[in-house]
């Protein structure tokens, strides 16, 4: 085998380069599965309640330490913010995957026209 | 024959003597722990023996090897931009990490690491912990703004906390969809597997049924195939993801 040709492996580094930028702005792979989504908006309802209870049952438990009973006070608001937050995890969820989506189909779209 | 779908997930002790004991409680060297190892050594051995050559024309495994090495620094590039590269080791050990467990797992007889929350758990706090810290050295204390919206005072009140218990979420929610997904996987495996067994044993017509379930499991492995790479991979991007955020703080809005 004779030594590689500068120039010719020069011209196919940029043709690489080439089809990498190409493939780089095209489709970015396609939109998550509808099962998939709706997995994942649930695990992040479910866990901001678990965080937010925990979180407002772990209050109690330590103002229960020092003698003052306050449970269930801040078991429950806590509930309350980790739905507040399980929601607003929800809702950035679905903003993200509406930009993916977007992202996608702009993609395809600019493949289409060339 | 009776079984149980959830037995392939109990954790046994290989040796029966404790390896060692941290604060009175027994340390076992588990079936768990042998499988870690197994991808820990099997990963770096490939890694580290695929790229030795270093061929200008790869064979199939340095290709593979360094496949997924662009693979996952294009994925930090498009996520986080110049500055997250400098964690490629951290995001690129835990991808492989969670691929190869994975992947081994559906290894027919083995153990899945990552069907365990503990480990999916520990792996998410590690990720979470990166990204406090490398947001508190960059920032300083005004990393603490990532947990201010832009709204009137009044309302911050209320938000503030909201967004502290949403940014505690991404632990649970991040360990929970990777361990939740290779537990239903698993589980369905063997149900079917059970089916396969039960239907084979009842005789007569019902023997010749068995083919169906046997069918059924071949698609839920290819299925499981791509779910592994998959929950991988949403793993490693959700990790840059929350690196860009402490890296760049709101710059994405």
């Amino acid at each position: 085998m004779t030594a590689p040709d500068p120039d010719r492996l020069a011209e196919l580094g940029k043709r690489l380069d080439e089809l990498q930028t190409n493939r780089a702005a095209g489709t970015k792979g396609s939109p998550p599965g509808q099962s998939s989504i709706a997995f994942r908006f649930a695990t992040e309802m479910v866990a901001a309640l678990i965080v937010g209870g925990g979180l407002g049952w772990g209050i109690d438990w330590l103002f229960g330490h020092f003698g003052f009973h306050t449970r269930p006070v801040f078991l429950i608001l806590f509930f309350v913010l980790g739905a507040a937050a399980g929601i607003r995890n929800v809702v950035h969820a679905a903003a993200e995957l509406n930009a993916e989506i977007a992202r996608v189909q702009k993609g395809q779209r600019s493949d289409e026209e060339k | 024959m009776a079984m149980n779908p959830m037995e392939q997930f109990a954790i046994k002790p290989l040796v029966s003597a404790p390896l060692f004991q941290i604060a009175g409680h027994p340390i076992y060297f588990t079936n768990q722990a042998l499988l870690m190892i197994i991808v820990v050594v099997a990963s770096s051995l490939f890694l580290t023996l695929a790229v030795k050559p270093g061929r200008l024309v790869p064979t199939r495994g340095q290709s593979m090897a360094e496949l997924s090495y662009e693979f996952v620094a294009n994925m930090i590039h498009s996520a986080t931009g110049e500055d997250g590269l400098k964690f490629f080791p951290f995001v690129f050990s835990i991808f492989m990490f969670v691929l190869c467990s994975n992947f081994f797992g559906l290894i027919p007889g083995s153990f899945t690491v990552t069907s365990q929350i503990a480990v999916t758990f520990s792996l998410a706090c590690l990720v979470l912990g990166l990204v406090v810290v490398t947001g508190f050295i960059k920032h300083g204390i005004g990393f603490l703004k990532l947990f201010v919206p832009a709204a009137p005072w009044y309302l911050l009140i209320l938000l503030v906390p909201i967004e502290v218990i949403s940014f505690l979420t991404r632990p649970v929610s991040l360990s929970v969809r990777l361990f939740a997904n290779m537990l239903a996987g698993h589980t369905m495996l063997a149900v079917f597997g059970g089916f396969v067994v039960s239907l084979g044993a009842a005789g007569g017509i019902f023997t010749g049924l068995a083919i169906a379930p046997m069918l059924l499991i071949i698609a839920i492995m290819l299925l499981e195939l791509l779910v592994a790479f998959l929950q991988a991979y949403v793993f490693a991007i959700l990790t840059c993801i929350y690196l860009n955020e402490a890296l760049h703080l709101h710059d994405h809005h």
